[in-house]
């Protein structure tokens, strides 16, 4: 089946105007959150929905919610994580642009249930136009009494704002998020402590990813083991699906966790361009090692990618055509991971510093024999040794595109 | 000379400054409004800023320069921003972009004598769907091509 | 308390405690550049990094905490290579600046290469170019190229002094850690920067192409320089008495005591050490009479005059001009001589002047032991030039202070009337040449006793640098003095060290039986 959670209003006029939200059907979640449920089976239906996060790290909803300790005298805060840095990532655009109110829902829903009064949208410096909107969203939010003080008249508050970022891939790092939200350098943290304890303001915090949070107010409504249904029993819902590259149908498509992937590109996003074929396919955002042409036969949800040693990601899936030089994507992973590297920790600062060079010397002709496996080896410097994921998401897509690629980069290093 | 902010930002500002419980989470949104009423945000902009959040002109610069939207000298009426990135790469964004810099006359990172066109390039702007793309101050455009290109800079006064 | 085992070596620590200092207490060394123990983890050099059992990425020492029964391996293949590979990426855009970097030797990233690293280079690339030798205040220069971004100094500015002159700008490999608009760091802490720094970004101006770190030797003492007692290092040329070379004396460093300095000195006391070198007396001097004097002859002779006034009731004719930067030791002795024994109470004190005091190490006063004399029991009574030298028969002057209180031509129209003046002095001054004797002591660096510091924490210390001159320290000239008086003979006898009086003074005044450890 192919249920439609989340985009199902993208098509619908003014859908992001509240008068036509209500309409169809908006914020009932809310309004049976908290007149009908508490928030301890709030969190038990989200626990069972199993409703895992959509910005990259896949962790569950429910669980991280949980974790936020009971009775500490400090206030809690929700931060919505929509800084959509990961390359190849366009989805969260789409519901903050047609359908601002789901997200602010979900927001409420994940608020009340938690005991947050406070929740700030971490929003990427160049969505300034779908910040506008949001802004926008919020403020007839407030005036109808879905958001600020005593909502539904269920004595529970809630204010929410739009926080800019300024053009920093690491900030969609949750830690590093918080330290930007804080007026800092988006220097990620140690953990421990984890946010769920010490985050925004050393209070405690949860940060969820748009889409993420998109998801609850369905689930509330039509419930866990639904929602189950519609994705995999430990994988549940569904996932938009963000294609581009060499397709003739690049953008968003909503389909079940589970999907195949061969079915996204060739079926849904049309296949390839007039004249191409098909060469490999990142399957999750750029940091998603690369998957041959031959190995797309593939289930889109969590576990089958990382069984595939891959990773869903934020089900971003770039196509590569054999007319694209594996150098050159070599080439623009490396300048990415470099250029956003926020230089804290050494093997990131210099690791990914010095793979650049290498591959930019490869690229203009004056590769040598070693250079290959130096990649390697200082990317397994990298993997593992960094004080937060971007040193991985640098080592693992490089590593992968040397290893698959092997006989193409040599072959080009050789002419 | 230090920057005075207009009294119709100054509302704006201290509506951003009191979101927070700490004043100094307000920087990034007072960066940009800083940015956008003075055009950069050198050392003399740094001292207002930080004296409005009570926090010192050398945490404004460590902020500054580790955000690529803040600028520290000024850019063109537009600033044209060219993705760079993966995707956009694919559909040939560097030929696009080596066609915008012969077409302004100008390298990257440099803005035109009339001081109306900045080129520069960034990383994925999240508009795969219509790569290549570029956006210009804030606004978006995909699918581009050179005479797409050319339509659009026509446009611009 | 929580047990777990580190290299297969049982370890017992406090509850709370990091993998890092658990494993220092088992005597391991965890090889690190950005940890330090003045601030929290900051877990960016990823040098630390350790196996431990059960968990499949290696952890940072300096920020985990151990839990009852953990298995941490510190020399593991793993660690090793973990380890090699954070040096390689630190050397790759490390600038080939050792033959002439004053760090040499005592540089993090050599010691460690040594350790652990030992492998051919696999750099083909253009290293990164930053700044190099700029001024990065009156003490400081910047190498910007062999920052290895640890963020010490930038804590340091943050936490200790407050004062923020550095921080961390533009971002990736660009990062770099530097000051603002130019503005230098000009506080009295910024040598400590120097100190903090593991490799050679930030180095001592003073100490600048002077000399290598191996060349020197090292001895512990404590900074006179105002009442704090911050406990120093005194690094000085060994081989000063053999070949000629510059100087003795290069620099000062800071020595870790928890309850009196922390991890700092300040700048007053780190490059005030020339006093030690410059300017000193090196023999006896007699502008009258016999034409030598050696040491030995001086107590009898002293001890001659002052019992003559002693037996005739003119003890009020016997005069001391003391300072606060004698030792605990002396100060008793002179006590229990001239106090007791001799019963003269024109007794008075000439200091160098006070200065200002910052919320940090610094005091107002500018000498260490006026805490002591205090305890000693001892009026601090301000000098009153009149009273002095009216009726003086015998004056004994300690330290060269006294120039200060009054103008050459006054002073010597003074002293010219006292019949026997003796000054015990480090240095050379215009009163050497106004008083009949003249005896060179050594200072605080050159002899042993203890100091009270201002919050009346008792400090000993021993020599940590020998002194060649003609000199004796005030206390063992103050012991044979006494034991020459003839009338506590035995008394004085017992204090063949400094200890020995220390003891004694235990036993005869409740703050030191209190602060003896």
């Amino acid at each position: 089946m192919n249920e439609k959670i989340l985009s199902k209003l993208f098509d619908v006029e003014q859908a992001h105007k509240i008068d036509v939200y209500l309409e169809k059907k908006g914020y009932q979640a809310v309004r049976k959150a908290v007149e009908k449920m508490t928030p301890e089976l709030i969190l038990e239906e989200v626990k069972n929905a199993s409703l895992r996060g959509r910005g990259g790290a896949g962790f569950p909803a429910g669980v991280k919610w949980g974790f936020v300790p009971k009775g500490v005298d400090k206030p809690k805060y929700l931060c919505v994580n929509a800084d959509e840095g990961e390359p190849g990532t366009f989805k969260d655009k789409y519901i903050m642009s047609y359908n601002p109110h789901l997200l602010i829902e979900g927001i409420i829903i994940t608020s009340y249930c938690v005991g947050i009064h406070k929740a700030y949208i971490y929003i990427r410096g160049e969505y300034e136009n779908i910040a506008l909107r949001l802004e926008e969203a919020i403020a007839e939010a407030e005036d109808k009494g879905y958001l600020g003080k005593n909502i539904l008249n269920s004595g529970f508050d809630l204010d929410l704002f739009v926080h800019r970022g300024a053009g920093a891939y690491v900030c969609g790092e949750e830690t590093a998020l918080l330290e930007s939200l804080e007026g800092k350098r988006g220097n990620p943290r140690l953990k421990p402590p984890f946010p769920a304890s010490i985050g925004l303001f050393n209070c405690p915090t949860v940060i969820n990813n748009v889409e993420t949070l998109s998801n609850v107010p369905s689930i509330i409504l039509n419930g866990a083991d639904w929602f189950c249904q519609v994705g995999l029993p430990k994988d549940g819902g569904t996932r938009i699906f963000g294609v581009s590259g060499m397709v003739k149908k690049p953008g968003v498509y909503e389909l079940p966790i589970g999907s195949s992937l061969k079915e996204i590109i060739f079926d849904h996003a049309g296949g390839m361009k007039e004249g191409k074929e098909l060469k490999a396919v990142i399957p999750g955002g750029m940091s998603a090692p690369v998957l041959t042409a031959d190995e797309i036969d593939i289930k889109m949800d969590f576990d089958s990618l990382v069984e595939a040693k891959s990773m869903l990601g934020s089900a971003a899936i770039i196509v590569i055509d054999t007319d694209t030089s594996m150098i050159d994507v070599l080439r623009l992973v490396t300048k990415f991971y470099a250029h956003e590297s926020c230089g804290q920790c050494t093997p990131c600062r210099i690791g990914n510093n010095w793979i650049r060079k290498t591959v930019n010397r490869i690229a203009s002709g004056e590769g040598r024999k070693e250079d290959l496996d130096n990649i390697i080896r200082l990317a397994n410097n990298i993997l593992g040794k960094t004080l937060c994921p971007l040193g991985d998401a640098a080592a693992m897509p490089i590593i992968s595109i040397v290893q698959k690629f092997r006989q193409e980069l040599e072959s080009y290093m050789r002419n | 000379m230090s920057p005075e902010f207009s009294e119709q930002t100054k509302k704006k500002l201290q509506e951003i400054i009191a979101r927070y419980p700490q004043k100094r989470a307000a920087l990034l949104p007072v960066l940009h409004l800083a940015q956008r009423e003075f055009g950069r945000i050198s050392f003399e902009e740094e001292k207002a800023v930080a004296s409005l959040l009570e926090i010192k002109p050398i945490e404004v610069r460590e902020v500054v320069t580790f955000y690529s939207m803040f600028m520290r000298e000024p850019v063109g009426k537009y600033h044209i921003q060219v993705c760079s990135n993966l995707s956009c790469a694919i559909l040939g964004a560097e030929n696009l972009i080596d066609y915008l810099k012969e077409k302004l006359g100008i390298g990257l990172g440099e803005t035109t004598a009339d001081q109306k066109f900045t080129l520069t390039t960034v990383e994925c702007l999240g508009a795969c769907e219509y790569a290549p793309c570029m956006m210009i101050n804030f606004d978006y455009y995909g699918n581009l091509d050179q005479s797409k290109i050319d339509e659009i800079l026509d446009k611009l006064e | 308390m929580v047990k777990i085992i580190i290299d297969d070596k049982p370890v017992e620590v406090e509850e709370g405690t990091t993998v890092f200092n658990a494993a220092k207490d088992a005597g391991i060394a965890i090889p690190h550049f950005c940890y330090h123990p003045a601030f929290a983890p900051e877990g960016t050099c990823r040098m630390c990094l350790v196996e431990i059992e059960g968990i499949p990425k290696l952890e940072l020492a300096c920020s985990t905490i151990v839990r009852e029964g953990m298995k941490v391996f510190t020399q593991s293949d793993r660690v090793v290579e973990a380890r090699r590979g954070v040096l390689e990426f630190l050397l790759a855009d490390h600038p080939l600046d050792c033959p002439i970097c004053d760090q040499a030797g005592d540089c993090k990233l050599q010691d460690y290469y040594e350790e652990y690293g030992l492998y051919d280079s696999h750099f083909s690339e253009v290293k990164e170019k930053r700044g190099k030798k700029s001024k990065l205040g009156p003490h400081l220069i910047h190498d910007q190229e062999r920052c290895v971004l640890c963020r010490r100094c930038v804590r340091f500015l943050q936490e200790v002094t407050k004062t923020q002159e550095m921080g961390v700008f533009e971002r990736g490999v660009h990062a770099e850690v530097n000051i603002h608009e130019g503005i230098l760091i000009d506080n009295n802490y910024s040598g400590n920067l120097a100190e903090i720094c593991p490799v050679g970004a930030i180095t001592d101006t003073d100490f600048r192409f002077k000399t290598r770190s191996w060349f020197l030797g090292k001895g512990t003492s404590i900074c006179p320089h105002c009442s704090r007692g911050c406990n120093i290092t005194i690094e000085y040329n060994a081989f000063f008495h053999r070949f000629p070379v510059p100087q003795r004396v290069y620099r000062i460093k800071s020595l870790y005591n928890p309850n009196v300095n922390g991890y700092w000195i300040c700048d007053l006391g780190r490059y005030g050490y020339r006093y030690l070198d410059d300017d000193r007396l090196d023999e006896i001097r007699v502008n009258s009479g016999n034409d030598k004097l050696a040491w030995q002859a001086v107590a009898p002779l002293l001890a001659e005059k002052l019992n003559r006034l002693r037996y005739m009731n003119r003890a009020s004719r016997i005069a001391l001009v003391l300072n606060t930067w004698l030792t605990n030791e002396e100060l008793f002795l002179v006590k229990k001589i001239f106090g007791d024994d001799l019963k003269t109470n024109k007794i008075v004190f000439a200091d160098p002047p006070q200065g200002k005091a910052d919320d940090l190490l610094l005091t107002e006063d500018r000498s260490p032991n006026r805490k002591g004399a205090e305890a000693i029991g001892f009026d601090l009574n301000p000098l009153d030039l009149d009273v002095l030298f009216e009726k003086t028969d015998i004056l004994l002057i300690f330290g060269s202070y006294l120039k200060d209180k009054a103008n050459p031509a006054e002073l010597k129209t003074h002293l010219d009337k006292i019949e026997t003046t003796i000054l015990l002095s480090s240095h050379k001054s215009e009163l050497d040449a106004l008083v009949d004797v003249v005896l060179p002591v050594p200072t605080i660096a050159e002899k042993s006793g203890s100091l009270t510091n201002c919050e009346g924490v008792v400090q000993t210390f021993s020599p940590a640098l020998e002194d060649h001159r003609n000199s004796c320290p005030e206390w063992q000239f103050l012991v044979d003095l006494g034991k020459e008086l003839g009338s506590n003979f035995k008394y004085y006898s017992q204090f063949t060290s400094t200890q020995a009086i220390l003891k004694e003074m235990g036993k005869e005044i409740v703050f030191f039986e209190m602060n003896n450890d």
